[in-house]
């Protein structure tokens, strides 16, 4: 039990004991912080918007990580739709993102909204990625070939092939009622989605 | 005998580096000032005479202070919700922990609305604190989520003893665990 313990100011002594036997950390993704590549700090926006508030949504037909495709006129008259753009899989801002959304489904669901996740990753990528979150409710697509096509369409493609980490709330008519092309370095806060969304009621 | 010593020593940071890296260090949390709560019980519960503004932890009743370092965001923090629920439980129920062991989170790089979320869908009947502009994450840089510390109150300032990184499946055995690292 004393493994556990260190004592300041022997802080090589301690890192070790205070290592041994405890469990591994983890990242969101359930790997060992040695097993997540670390992208460090990238240019927050590299791209250009293609579409603004007030436009249709551009509409897109992807394949799921559950093998189904999903396009977005799927919901036209139905639900309001958030359709979130992440850059990378098993990257770690990423990897802190859909599981926040996945906990919140209650709210998305009391708001008539759905969630719709896009990555430029492979179908493979993202399976075995949202199954090391532990699932989740709403469909992730792959934006993998064409590479970044409909990332592209919205302008959220950056220029290294990656998406922004950006979020468009678009209505049941499919018209884009908020946008946030946010730094990629950071999460896009939750309280903008849900005031935004809660805005679709008016 | 000082041979033998120093090679089981380099051994054991052969054996334990690879796994873990830099292990977080408590220090970066001992000054961190938090948000005085709205809620009049948990101002009670940490003895915390402002109503408003923000707070030191050495200003936190108790001897020894557990924080759990959390993100609302991290479906591990999310699995683990509950065993800290317990963990709580098992200091509040024990006569001789209770008011002397101090269990609070802190949602690195969280709103106040995200923690507020999270402390809502889990039910979380301790005090939880907000890390709006990241300040306590960008101290912690590479920190993973849920990462606890323990910190003992020596000459009116908390200072670090304990940490351990991961969720746990068992509180009480967490809590042995602080417990027999406590410094004597």
């Amino acid at each position: 039990m004393k493994m556990k313990r260190y004592v300041f100011p022997l802080s090589i002594v301690c890192m070790l004991m205070a290592g041994a036997g405890a469990p591994s950390p983890l990242s969101s993704a359930g790997l060992s912080r040695e097993e997540i590549y670390q992208v460090g700090k990238l240019k927050p926006i590299d791209s250009v918007l293609k579409v603004k508030v007030g436009d249709v949504a551009p509409d897109f037909s992807l394949r799921s990580v559950d093998g189904k495709t999903v396009s977005l006129r799927d919901y036209r008259g139905k639900k309001n739709v958030m359709i979130s753009f992440v850059p990378a899989a098993w990257t770690p801002v990423c990897s802190d993102q859909w599981p926040g959304y996945n906990l919140a489904r209650e709210e998305f669901e009391a708001m008539d909204a759905v969630v719709i996740g896009i990555s430029v990753d492979n179908v493979p990528t993202l399976y075995a990625w949202t199954k090391s979150m532990g699932g989740l409710w709403f469909p992730v697509l792959s934006d993998f070939w064409p590479h970044g096509k409909t990332a592209d369409v919205y302008g959220v493609l950056r220029s290294d092939g990656t998406a922004e980490r950006a979020i468009f709330i678009v209505d049941k008519t499919g018209v884009i009622r908020a946008l946030d092309v946010h730094d990629i370095n950071e999460r896009p806060p939750l309280e903008w989605i849900m005031t935004e969304l809660e805005r679709l009621k008016d | 005998m000082c041979k033998i010593a120093a090679l089981a020593f380099s051994l054991l940071f052969a054996l334990v580096q690879p796994c873990f890296g830099a292990t977080p260090d408590g220090t970066a949390v001992e000054t961190v000032t938090l948000a005085v709560p709205a809620d009049a019980a948990e101002r009670l519960y940490l003895g915390i005479k402002a109503t408003a503004g923000r707070f030191a932890l050495s200003d936190i009743a108790g001897d020894i202070l557990i924080v759990e370092i959390f993100s609302m965001y991290c479906p591990h923090c999310q699995r683990h919700a509950p065993k800290a629920n317990e963990l709580f439980a098992i200091i509040e129920a024990d006569g001789k922990l209770k008011g002397r062991v101090k269990l609070i989170g802190i949602g690195v790089g969280n709103s106040a609305y995200e923690v507020g979320f999270f402390k809502k869908k889990y039910k979380i009947p301790f005090p939880l604190f907000d890390d709006t502009g990241s300040v306590l994450l960008g101290r912690l840089e590479g920190i993973r989520t849920p990462t606890f510390f323990a910190f003992k109150k020596t000459g009116g300032r908390f200072k670090a003893f304990f940490v351990e990184q991961g969720p746990h499946d068992d509180p009480r055995g967490f809590l042995d665990r602080v417990l027999m690292a406590l410094p004597k």
